[in-house]
């Protein structure tokens, strides 16, 4: 029974990365090894930010909310970013058009998150007899973060790979890549210093990345015009 | 080392402190996990008494039950107080199967003590005396239960019963099949204060024991810490072992009597240990004894002792102690009865201490609070017996009596109104010190099997004993066979809030139909319709199915 609600619990996870592999033409033209590749770029980005955080960072005393310190998470958090790029720009990818290149990397990057963040706290706790909505908004989170990954690699792919968009759109296509990858710790303001409860904290996590989602999508395809 | 041998080890080290990691996560998940006592097991002549299992792993149920509810797979839990007696009694009386059963004890007796002293002693008296084939513990009952429990009873209320369909709660005592305890030993410990022999004397001085059995036996092992039942009778002793080395430290004060004092095991198993301390004196030791004062239960009473003999009363030994006393009690403005049993040398009960030593033919008596004599393991420190129910005053009183008119017997001072132990003075009683003793006894489960022969506990009744006495000993005996023990008598118990299957179908159905329109959604953005559609026309690929 438990390892019933562990299996629920781990199609919640990592369901939607297959679907979307499967679903989408990403499928078609075998971009697994780019989502690989990405998968790897993600490991070194993670050592590289724990090493960050560990030089950098104090070890909280309390679960209060430090204004300085949560600063250095986010400009910790940008290493992402740094990541994200290395992994759209400088990887040598196969001729893969560069629509499903973002793709393939938000997804790559999306999964290996998943792997490292949620697959360890879920084969120990959800197996367990005790039952708690914990692993289910775990499994939301991961969905929202697959989102989000994808609309920021988006909007990355749009940064550094497209030459000719429209200046309009540039400030905003900043500015969202900005509020994206700032999304973590603003999450974290919000459970930590607003005190809010799991479940509100996971919705505005789902509502926020369909927003961002759907503002990504209009203004990749406003670039995908010819001007 | 190569170093692809010394990359090995380490992988490997690293590989066993996850999986330690691993284990401890597991082990802490419960929603609350609670320190419980498990009823007895013993096997009695071979007859196999008390609870038979200790594993437990059911869902909670909890009363008022539902109609022809079937409780063979549910643990009860219940409060003392709400735990109907007949319903047990029936259950036990049918052989009627339950998955386990809780009972929760109240944690402040000060509502309704009597209440409680009352349903307890019952309780005891008819699950001691069973065969019970299902687990049962005992726990305190705290605020955590009262949550599990309002949640227990909403769920019965719908009507239906606890189960795997339900969800509710599960109780988990994980915990290994009771073992045998081997060979339980009982350890008597005396001291002696020698008592001045005058020029010339050659004969052995007279001796008078003092005696007092400190094991305890209950429902539940672990909390029998028997406060009254013999805790208080342990405090006295030491207090009057206390006094009396103080006047027998001095040569001018010390009297010709030797003193022997004398802390047993085994009482509630027909004071097993006395029979065995005393067989191992020598022949002439034994006949050295004047008399012996056994104390028993005298840490709850107010107005009346009991001395119990089992020589008649118009015996002249017997007459001048119980004068001795009286004398005494009347200038403390209480009184002390005398009842008389005879001893049955057939019969194997044996229901005061001091009938263990009338039957090696020495004079004793026993003092207590009773006025009746105990029936078989009952009276003997069970789980009513705690702190709360006995007074220090008690305790002091019993002292005043017993050192009192053990002085007037020792200096010769009957008929004459001499206050030994004045307060005040050098030799007052010290009412700290039973208060301190007293609390110690009364957090120290005392059930001998359960007491290693090196017990901290044990050690420090020797030392505290050799504080006041000399030649102190401890006597280590085996109990005798007919008693069997068994252990685990201690576990946590693990509450889980548990879902139930129904739950998991149904989150499993949202999930899939997720899935499928997530995919469904993604082929008509990213392909279009058509594609969809195409999809299902054509013999799908294994793997695009199980993706979604």
């Amino acid at each position: 029974m438990t390892v019933f609600h562990f299996l629920n619990c781990a199609f919640l996870t990592f369901g939607p990365h297959v679907v979307y592999y499967s679903a989408t033409p990403l499928s078609e033209y075998d971009t697994i090894g780019t989502s690989v590749k990405a998968a790897a770029v993600y490991l070194g980005t993670a050592l590289v930010k724990l090493v960050c955080l560990a030089t950098l960072l104090k070890v909280p005393e309390n679960d209060s909310f430090d204004p300085y310190q949560e600063l250095m998470k986010v400009f910790i958090g940008f290493i992402d970013v740094a990541g994200l790029y290395f992994a759209l720009t400088q990887l040598t990818h196969r001729n893969i058009s560069q629509n499903h290149k973002f793709q393939a990397v938000g997804l790559g990057w999306a999964f290996a998150d998943s792997v490292l963040h949620r697959l360890a706290p879920l084969w120990i706790g959800a197996r367990g007899l005790e039952f708690t909505w914990e692993y289910i908004f775990q499994g939301l989170e991961a969905n929202a973060n697959l989102v989000m990954t994808l609309s920021l690699a988006a909007l990355g792919s749009l940064m550094w790979l497209r030459k000719n968009k429209p200046r309009t759109l540039v400030p905003i296509i900043y500015a969202c890549a900005l509020l994206l990858a700032t999304m973590p710790s603003i999450t974290s303001y919000l459970r930590r210093s607003l005190e809010w409860q799991t479940p509100k904290v996971v919705g505005f996590e789902l509502f926020s990345s369909l927003i961002m989602a759907f503002i990504s999508w209009q203004l990749f395809s406003a670039c995908q015009r010819p001007m | 080392m190569s170093p692809s041998g010394e990359v090995l080890t380490s992988i490997s080290s690293a590989l066993a402190v996850a999986l330690v990691l691993l284990a401890c996560v597991e082990l802490g998940d419960a929603a609350a996990a609670v320190g419980v006592y498990r009823l007895i097991q013993y096997d009695l002549a071979g007859a196999p008494l008390g609870s038979r299992a200790a594993a437990l792993n059911h869902h909670a149920a909890a009363l008022p039950l539902p109609a022809g509810a079937d409780l063979s797979r549910s643990a009860l839990v219940a409060p003392l107080l709400d735990l109907p007696l007949a319903f047990l009694r029936e259950y036990l009386a049918d052989k009627k199967h339950l998955g386990g059963l809780l009972i929760l004890l109240p944690t402040n007796h000060t509502d309704d003590k009597g209440q409680v002293k009352g349903v307890l002693t019952e309780l005891e008296k008819l699950l001691v005396h069973e065969q019970v084939s299902y687990p049962v513990y005992f726990a305190f009952h705290d605020d955590s239960f009262d949550n599990v429990l309002a949640d227990i009873r909403k769920i019965a209320s719908s009507g239906q019963p606890a189960s795997a369909t339900t969800g509710g709660y599960k109780l988990v005592v994980p915990s290994a099949e009771p073992r045998k305890v081997s060979s339980p030993t009982i350890s008597n410990i005396q001291g002696w204060l020698p008592g001045l022999k005058g020029e010339g004397d050659t004969e052995q001085l007279p001796t008078i024991a003092i005696v007092a059995n400190y094991d305890t036996f209950g429902a539940a092992p672990a909390l029998s810490v028997g406060s009254d039942s013999n805790g208080s009778g342990v405090v006295a002793l030491l207090e009057i072992a206390r006094l009396f080395s103080r006047l027998y430290s001095n040569p001018k004060t010390r009297g010709k009597y030797n003193i022997l004092f004398g802390l047993t095991s085994g009482g509630p198993y027909n004071y097993n240990g006395t029979s065995k301390w005393l067989r191992s004196f020598d022949q002439r030791v034994r006949e050295s004894i004047d008399y012996a004062i056994c104390l028993n239960s005298v840490g709850s009473w107010s107005n009346d002792l009991w001395m119990h003999v089992s020589k008649p009363p118009e015996n002249p030994y017997i007459k001048q102690i119980f004068e001795e006393f009286s004398d005494v009690s009347k200038e403390m403005g209480v009184s002390v009865g005398i009842k008389h049993k005879k001893i049955n040398v057939s019969n194997p009960r044996v229901a005061w201490e001091h009938e263990q030593f009338s039957r090696f033919r020495v004079t004793a008596l026993t003092l207590s609070e009773m006025s009746s004599p105990p029936e078989f393991l009952e009276s003997t420190g069970g789980l009513h017996d705690t702190r709360e129910s006995t007074d220090v005053e008690s305790v002091i009183r019993t002292v005043r009596l017993v050192s009192e008119s053990l002085a007037r017997h020792i200096y010769g001072l009957k008929g004459r109104n001499i206050d030994v132990f004045a307060e005040n003075s050098s030799l007052a009683i010290n009412p700290h010190y039973i208060r301190s003793w007293l609390d110690l006894l009364s957090q120290t489960p005392r059930v001998a099997p359960f007491l290693q022969k090196n017990d901290p506990f044990i050690e420090a009744l020797r030392k505290e004993l050799s504080g006041h006495t000399a030649d102190v000993h401890v006597q280590n005996d085996a109990l005798d066979g007919m008693f069997t023990f068994y252990d685990a008598t201690k576990a946590t118990l693990n509450v889980y809030q548990v879902a139930s299957v129904t739950f998991d179908l149904l989150f499993l159905l949202v999930l899939g139909s997720y899935l499928i329109v997530l995919f469904c959604f993604l082929v008509i953005t990213t392909r279009g319709v058509d594609d969809l559609i195409n999809i299902f026309r054509r013999p799908p690929s294994s793997r695009k199915l199980k993706g979604a």
